[in-house]
């Protein structure tokens, strides 16, 4: 007699990153327009650093892929699928962290989460360094430390895109090193696209395998950056590659 | 050292020092002793009453009375607040309404009260419940609208919507808020128990004083007065350590 077949263990749920199309997007507050016709495609698993003076329109074009803005023209498709369609995973880090106050470390982590996430929670606290720390509250932690735990509730969902609203602005100069690498390091191992918006070149180099500078609503520069992981930032290449980006921004 | 005498001691000698100059006043017959009575006789008399037994069925009475108005005005603030703070259109159909209720003086009501629902219970349950509604709907509104707008953003960023959004970041955002409301309210309450009990009753702390008022018992006066005090700030220190508990995560709260 033949055994009932036995189905497949079910693969640990793998992330499939995700492919970002931008068709003809518009944006205007009012009278004002702030981005206008954006064409953009970005591949899956890229990481984009998205760089711009304040007001260029730079955050606008996040919020606006993140279903934060509707936009005013355009489409936003994600993997094909219109942006209304699709249910594509995404998740957001902020200047600010935004960890609840009133819900312990592990406990942000987890926010929204039903089943058991628990254990889940623990290993990606542990990704960024803060087990010891699941049962504080987020006020009792350095900006650093909070940005990590923002950090790490944006993992646990296992984005398909992650998208970086400033994260590191308000940090010191050695904690956003050492945010920089984390980031880096979390990305590489997890595959995601990534969407970095800041204002910092030097970071945008140091991380992205792509730049797109932002000016009056519109791209302006867009380039790769193939430069092998982990950076040095004083290479020959790098050096060439900020200064390209930043002598575009001030136009000189 | 020095710290525990200027935070347990100091507080108190002032109060101390008073008593010390009233007792000494009056038994001198100074003034009159039975409109100032010293305070071993408010004290004998304090004694006297809870011998008896008398004073537990008014406080009994009074209790009973404060808390169901409470419970019901708190209940009905609470609710108009949330809903007032979360919908607008609920905030335009009844904020308005409310407001014009809220300025006219509750203890204003209180011949209405009796002429529409009697001396008993239910009038002095009414115009409690009517006096702690407005504190607590006016800084529950408050509460819920100031709610840091990223949180909200956040939130729905990650997933949380309708009640979920309202139990992890709508409500713990405005329990601080809340909170002031809710301790507030517990002043309105026993004021307007005060009030109520004194005009239009057969029972309670109030009608104890006003009945010793008429027998010129003015020690039952004072100790009336003093009960309402203990209660007052009784009430005061379990709300406080109601919010100090529920507020822990916010270092204003943390000792």
């Amino acid at each position: 007699m033949l055994k009932k077949p036995v189905a497949p263990e079910p693969r640990a749920e793998e992330t499939v990153p995700v492919n970002i199309r931008l068709d003809r997007l518009q944006k205007s507050f009012g009278a004002k327009q702030v981005l206008t016709e954006v064409d953009l495609t970005i591949q899956p698993g890229q990481f984009v650093a998205i760089v711009g003076k304040s007001g260029s329109g730079k955050s606008t074009l996040l919020r606006l892929i993140a279903g934060l803005e509707k936009p005013t023209g355009g489409q936003i498709s994600f993997n094909g699928q219109s942006s209304d369609e699709s249910d594509a995973n995404m998740t957001m880090m902020y200047q600010d962290s935004r960890l609840l106050p009133w819900k312990t470390v592990i406990n942000n982590v987890g926010l929204g989460l039903s089943g058991d996430w628990h254990n889940r929670a623990e290993s990606v606290l542990e990704s960024v360094g803060l087990l010891s720390y699941k049962e504080e509250w987020p006020s009792t932690l350095s900006g650093g430390q909070q940005q990590r735990v923002a950090l790490a509730r944006a993992l646990i969902r296992k984005p398909q895109l992650l998208m970086l609203d400033e994260p590191l602005s308000a940090l010191d100069a050695l904690t956003r090193i050492e945010m920089q690498n984390l980031i880096e390091e979390l990305q590489q191992e997890n595959g995601f696209t990534a969407l970095l918006v800041t204002h910092d070149v030097r970071e945008a180099v140091r991380l992205a395998d792509r730049i797109l500078l932002i000016e009056n609503g519109t791209i302006t520069l867009d380039v790769d950056n193939y430069a092998p992981r982990p950076r040095d930032l004083s290479s020959q290449g790098m050096v060439a590659l900020e200064k390209k980006v930043l002598s575009k921004i001030m136009g000189t | 050292m020095k710290k525990t005498f200027q935070t347990k001691v100091l507080p108190w000698v002032i109060p101390a020092l008073v008593l010390l100059l009233w007792q000494v006043v009056s038994s001198l017959q100074i003034v009159s002793p039975s409109l100032f009575p010293p305070p071993t006789n408010v004290f004998l008399s304090f004694w006297g009453l809870i011998s008896s037994f008398v004073l537990f069925e008014h406080i009994q009475i009074s209790l009973m009375r404060a808390f169901t108005g409470l419970l019901i005005g708190g209940f009905i603030g609470l609710s108009l607040g949330i809903l007032n703070g979360w919908s607008k259109l609920s905030y335009f159909t009844f904020d308005t309404s409310i407001q014009m209720i809220r300025n006219v003086p509750h203890l204003a009501l209180l011949p209405l009260a009796i002429v529409w629902l009697g001396i008993g219970e239910t009038s002095k349950i009414f115009l409690v419940a009517l006096g702690v509604m407005f504190p607590i709907y006016i800084n529950t509104l408050h509460g819920i609208r100031s709610v840091n707008q990223g949180y909200v953003e956040m939130g729905k960023m990650y997933g949380l919507k309708g009640w979920k959004l309202f139990r992890h970041v709508y409500l713990p955002g405005a329990l601080p808020s809340i909170f002031v409301g809710f301790r507030y309210a517990l002043g309105v309450m026993w004021l307007t128990l005060i009030v109520a009990e004194t005009i239009a009753t057969s029972d309670g702390l109030g009608y104890l004083a006003m009945n010793a008022r008429q027998f010129m018992q003015t020690e039952v006066i004072i100790v009336t007065i003093i009960i309402y005090a203990l209660f007052g700030k009784l009430a005061d220190v379990i709300a406080q350590m109601g919010e100090r508990r529920a507020l822990r995560w916010n270092p204003t709260y943390r000792e």
